[in-house]
């Protein structure tokens, strides 16, 4: 087999760039990119987080994911826009047109991250291709790339992070033990806070360490998790760049509550309101799902989750709502909520309906449910809404940014 | 020139080849009264994609009191909107 060449292309501070560009291109005369900035959720509805910074905003030591309030501490001047998903799609999508110029096989992996397949170019430097394109994503759309070229797309991916803003990096498996090794293993893909805590607890500190451990202590130890991030300190991965999007295997929504729910009726209206998006999501990929699960975090921030194995698949909002509703009672001890989740999982398809002898199935309600979802795609999710969410404040169907297949999430699988 | 980005209301001509042409447009200008400007020449036209949103920059060319100006104007696809961009 010929050697693969794998291109991670990852947008700088994508929403702060694009935010920064549309709005310079509307006359703005300050550049975002060049101030301390964040692109920040609405503090009124208590979703008052950083989701991207500029770099002089990093230099603050503040962080994705931080409360504005602490990053305001941290730099009293801070310019703080909000987000608006639908400009951040419209500039993902006009990079990914540019890209198909140069190969067919495109895998998106997030809004702001693709791989690129292009073994197939024999006629000129790779690096010269990585660099045109740089450099027309920056004149033709006025962003900010970094690309990283490896022979996989974990490698690809490791090198676009190395040093930032407009740059391009090379990491092929040759040259792991010099720039990949000496890294912090929290840096490795897939290594989190907590197994970060697991390995620091053992001594490992460094990428390179955890790959010279022995494949079968690392087994004994973390289980095929630990297999995995082994195989990737050592550079080991062979996925191929997929056009298409990887089967859902799971479908949730949560909302953070613009005030602390403390009594139950509201409550259990903002699962309704979440379980029927939920619902409409999973019948709209054609599936069912056998567990639905149910979390909350209080108001001092602790959170619980619960959940329950039907006997028979579903995709019905009756059956999630009340699933989670029981769920939910199990487990909450009063104390006032500031969010909620509603998830499904344990997908088959919805071709075939397993009926249950302990269950009445109502072909008319499966029909109903069919119709609201028309009617709510044609007209608006809020054209049909249930009457119990009439005058009461809160939104009749909650979650999502937009559907799935125009915003593409973030994946734990490369 | 300076950045204005001013909405203006236009009349411009679509034809079936070319882009659209500004013909004329008015502006309110500091007595709050409108005030209408004939675009005697395009000098040159150029289509952006800055973050994907689509615009096309015209650089346009006017007579007003006498003087003959070089500005440039803006229209933005996605909401059929024009501006005064710089002047």
């Amino acid at each position: 087999m010929n050697k693969r060449i794998i291109f991670h292309i990852d947008v700088n501070s994508a929403y702060l760039s694009w935010e920064a560009v549309y709005r310079l291109q509307h006359g703005e005369k300050i550049d975002l990119r060049e101030i301390p900035a964040v692109v920040g959720g609405d503090e009124s509805k208590r979703h008052g987080i950083v989701l991207a910074k500029s770099i002089p905003a990093k230099r603050y030591k503040i962080k994705t994911g931080e409360s504005l309030y602490s990053a305001r501490q941290k730099c009293p001047n801070l310019t703080v826009v909000p987000p608006n998903y639908e400009r951040y799609m419209k500039a993902s999508n006009s990079m990914v047109d540019l890209l198909k110029e140069y190969s067919p096989l495109i895998q998106r992996y997030s809004v702001d991250e693709v791989f690129m397949d292009l073994s197939h170019i024999k006629d000129r430097p790779v690096l010269d291709v990585a660099y045109e394109i740089k450099e027309r994503i920056k004149k033709e759309l006025g962003f900010t790339v970094n690309i990283g070229i490896s022979s996989n797309k974990l490698l690809a991916k490791m090198a676009s992070d190395f040093k930032k803003p407009d740059r391009i990096h090379t990491l092929f498996p040759d040259e792991i033990q010099e720039k990949m090794w000496p890294l912090p293993v929290e840096k490795l893909f897939m290594v989190g806070s907590r197994t970060q805590k697991k390995l620091n607890g053992r001594g490992i500190f460094t990428i390179g360490q955890l790959a010279k451990l022995d494949r079968e202590y690392i087994y004994s130890w973390l289980k095929k998790p630990g297999i995995m991030i082994w195989e990737y300190a050592n550079g080991i991965e062979n996925s191929q760049v997929r056009k298409d999007p990887d089967p859902v295997k799971s479908i949730g929504n949560s909302t953070t509550t613009s005030y602390d729910v403390d009594n139950r009726k509201e409550a259990h209206m903002f699962l309704l309101a979440l379980s029927e998006m939920v619902a409409m999501r999973t019948r709209n990929i054609g599936k069912m799902g056998r567990v639905i699960s149910v979390s909350i975090k209080d108001k001092d921030f602790y959170s619980c989750s619960h959940q329950k194995k039907l006997d028979v698949a579903t995709d019905s909002t009756k059956v999630i709502y009340e699933t989670a509703r029981k769920l939910f009672d199990e487990i909450w001890d009063g104390k006032p909520i500031r969010r909620f989740a509603v998830s499904i999982s344990e997908f088959c398809s919805n071709e075939l309906y397993q009926l249950s002898l302990l269950k009445n199935y109502n072909q008319r309600e499966e029909k109903l449910e069919k119709v609201i979802d028309a009617i709510r795609y044609k007209y608006g999710y809020n054209s049909i809404i249930r009457s119990c969410f009439l005058h009461s404040g809160i939104k009749p169907i909650i979650g999502g940014v937009t559907t799935e297949e125009e915003y593409p999430m973030m994946s734990s699988i490369i | 020139m300076k950045i204005l980005m001013k909405p203006i209301e236009i009349i411009a001509w679509f034809n079936s080849k070319e882009k659209p042409i500004p013909l004329k447009y008015r502006i309110l200008d500091e007595n709050n009264t409108y005030k209408v400007i004939k675009v005697d020449r395009v000098i040159f036209s150029q289509e952006e994609k800055l973050a994907g949103n689509r615009m096309i920059l015209y650089r346009c060319e006017s007579t007003i009191s006498n003087f003959r100006v070089i500005y440039e104007l803006k229209y933005e696809i996605d909401t059929c909107k024009w501006f005064l961009y710089k002047i």
